[in-house]
């Protein structure tokens, strides 16, 4: 190596060193989540509202199970421009397969495959997971709609323990005997692909060692090329490998179908799942709203009437996943293990606290205030074709039965101090 | 007498010893780093593209879109690669070259994206592998030296064979089992407790049309119907083959005239040489003094 030569490395070395450098210093940052945030604020505000999740336990050993659950009501005031949820998943939001899920269900039915869902009605799913791979996950409970695809709930840490080398996957066959699906056919199928894969490289690599290209052109654009190339071996070889090829897949298929004498194809069938309605004593009717951009907020004035028999206290407003709660909402509803960062404990406002009696109808002027608007980012709502948003409001009696009311109305953004309301 | 005619073949190719050996060596680098890179890495993408997820996912192999689908998609490269092969280099494995190379880019994409990277255990993205229907079309081209019979005979048995050869890999993913009270195939639940976030179920497209009559033999219709759009599509690509491949040669016809001559396929034929002269009627601009065919250019 030349000192020409050794210069060029040096100059091409630091070129990369410096790339590698730049690389880190500005890309260093962890990405804690996965995305949900840049969905936009009317695909999650007005979709599919969800409520009560529960991410149980979390902490999980590999091989032990955990739950996830919660409810789901989807928005009458689904967006136009989002597919009707006509078929949908409850999916689970993870980064791969870290889970294994065992069993889904919705209002009590199990959802294998995608089936309807009705606007304004909820879904309480209970999904069954076993914990696969170790680490500290971001699991969100997942509404997948056909044409619309993924929207994310809430997301919460799980955290898995252990070693993956234990993991295992059992499943119960219905002919009896049990087998993990970490493993299942995977031995036939390398079996297999090696075999075919050895006889292709064999079929190639028999011309492979004699002349390949230039030779055969040159000899081919001469009289009698083509018969001379015609080698009586080959011909040998090809009816060969043509009995060995069919033999071979008989073989497979055959000794496959004894093997496995009871089968059935893939199903793919839709459950309708029947829904439950929300119930309560309370109609509210959104008179205005607005988004005040800098002091982030979503201001409402609300028409309530009790038309029930005890006085009721609005404790949470939820949308999105995000949560905004008063001491109401504290006392009734908080789950100390709902993650702290979609959650606003001193989030709601009122002018007036007083519960609602039963007749009355009152002017309700209720605030949802907290950087969560910023930092979930549904502040861009300002940048949506449609300006609507949507939530739950939720209120208590005296002995803490609640009362959900499905909210959703056209907002007006506020984007000064000086030109609020 | 020798296993090969290999001696004949370099004799009558004329070349001086030094040029077979760089010969020799054209091959292994134009073979192996040009041709085979080259195809695994298109044919996976385009095959990824148009039939992916059929192959990855073990709840995809249903009796109807995948026995569809992956012959008539797998047929396409070969077409255009065993045109190329067999018309310049009477070389019969254009079909095994193509699915051979897909597989490696399927296996690379298995072990680090699937398995390595997403942690997706490899029985669950198993491919299907079509090479038992390749090398039959590599041999029905190199007995039958006819593209046309290659295509009405090779490429029907190469859709007809891939359920019987799919079955040896994925016959287990089909056993029953019952998960809270409905009646599921292992396969199904497979695709159920391995959680994918971006792929829900209701992406998988499967057993859905009117492709069922028939008493049920719904494997058996889809794989007819894949073996006709099969052939369809075998030959439409042997002629992008033919439309990619560009060769010509000019021919100096009996009255002296130079033409351009486009169909390759007539070319090195005796009929050929028959009709225009050979080797300097086809060797291009000839000189009178020394001519390319005897290695002297
Ligand atoms: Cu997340």
């Amino acid at each position: 190596m030349n000192a020409k030569n050794i210069f060029k490395v040096c100059v091409i070395g630091s070129l990369g060193m410096a790339t590698l450098g730049l690389t880190l210093a500005f890309n260093a940052s962890i990405a804690a989540a996965h995305g949900e945030r840049s969905q936009e604020p009317f695909l999650r505000m007005r979709t599919a509202q969800w409520y009560d999740t529960k991410w149980n336990p979390q902490k999980t050993a590999v091989n032990d199970e955990a739950m996830l659950s919660g409810k789901i009501h989807i928005a009458e005031d689904w967006p136009r421009a989002v597919v009707k949820p006509n078929r949908t998943f409850i999916n689970v939001g993870s980064p791969s397969s870290v889970f294994t899920r065992l069993s889904s269900k919705v209002n009590g039915t199990p959802m294998f495959t995608s089936g309807p869902m009705e606007l304004g009605g909820d879904y309480e799913y209970v999904i069954k997971l076993r914990g696969r791979l170790p680490g500290h996950h971001h699991i969100h409970p997942m509404l997948a709609v056909n044409g619309a695809g993924p929207i994310a709930g809430p997301g919460g840490w799980m955290d898995i323990t252990g070693n993956y080398k234990d993991f295992t996957n059992p499943a119960k066959l219905l002919v009896g005997g049990t087998i993990d699906t970490e493993v299942a056919g995977l031995a036939a199928g390398l079996f297999w692909h090696v075999l075919w894969g050895g006889l292709g490289f064999a079929w190639i690599g028999w011309f492979m060692i004699r002349p390949m290209f230039l030779i055969r052109a040159r000899v081919l654009a001469q009289e009698g090329g083509d018969a001379l190339l015609n080698d009586p071996v080959d011909r040998i070889v090809a009816f060969g490998m043509l009995g060995l090829t069919f033999s071979l897949i008989a073989v497979g298929f055959f000794t496959t179908d004894h093997t496995y004498p009871y089968t059935v194809p893939l199903q793919a069938g839709e459950p309708k799942i029947k829904a439950t309605h929300l119930r309560s004593d309370l109609t509210m009717k959104v008179l205005a709203a607005d988004y005040d951009v800098p002091g982030r907020a979503l201001r409402m004035t609300l028409q309530v009437t009790n038309s029930g028999e005890t006085p009721l206290s609005i404790g949470e407003f939820t949308t999105a996943g995000i949560r905004f709660l008063n001491k109401v909402g504290v006392a009734n509803n908080l789950d100390p293990n709902y993650p702290a960062e979609i959650m606003a404990q001193d989030g709601l406002h009122m002018e007036d606290e007083s519960p609602i009696n039963p007749g009355e109808t009152r002017e309700v002027k209720l605030d949802s205030r907290d950087s969560l608007w910023e930092v979930q980012r549904l502040m861009d709502l300002v940048n949506d074709p449609e300006q609507r948003f949507g939530g739950l409001v939720m209120s208590w009696d005296a002995s803490g039965n609640r009362h959900i009311n499905s909210i959703a109305a056209a907002i007006i953004p506020v984007f000064t101090r000086a030109a609020g309301i | 007498m020798a296993l090969f005619r290999t001696a004949e073949i370099i004799k009558a190719s004329k070349l001086p010893p030094e040029g077979v050996k760089l010969s020799r060596m054209i091959d292994a680098v134009y073979f192996l780093p040009i041709a085979y890179l080259g195809v695994f890495a298109t044919f996976h993408m385009h095959f990824d593209l148009l039939a992916g997820d059929w192959d990855f996912w073990v709840d995809w192999k249903d009796r109807q879109f995948w026995v569809t689908v992956t012959p008539i998609v797998e047929v396409m490269y070969p077409g255009a690669i065993m045109y190329y092969f067999w018309t310049f280099y009477r070389q019969p494995f254009g079909a095994t070259l193509s699915i051979t190379g897909l597989l490696v880019g399927k296996w690379i994409t298995i072990v680090f994206a699937w398995y390595w990277w997403a942690n997706f255990p490899a029985n669950f993205v198993m491919p299907a592998t079509m090479v038992s229907s390749a090398l039959i079309l590599d041999c029905t081209l190199l007995l039958t030296r006819s593209w046309m019979l290659t295509a009405i005979f090779g490429v029907w048995a190469f859709a007809m064979v891939f359920y019987p050869t799919q079955y040896a890999i994925f016959g287990y993913s089909k056993q029953p089992m019952v998960v809270d009270g409905q009646l599921l195939s292992l396969a199904d639940y497979m695709g159920f407790t391995y959680v994918r976030t971006g792929t829900p179920e209701y992406i998988r497209i499967i057993e859905v049309g009117s492709l069922r009559t028939f008493g049920g033999h719904t494997v058996w219709i889809s794989a007819f119907f894949s073996a006709f759009v099969s052939m369809l599509v075998f030959t439409i690509w042997w002629q992008i083959g033919h439309f990619v491949g560009q060769a010509f040669f000019w021919v100096k016809g009996r009255r002296g005239v130079m033409s351009r001559m486009n169909d390759v396929m007539i070319v090195g034929t005796d009929d050929f040489a028959r009709r225009h002269g050979t080797p300097d009627g086809v060797a291009p601009k000839l000189s009178a003094a020394g001519t390319f065919a005897e290695g002297k250019s």
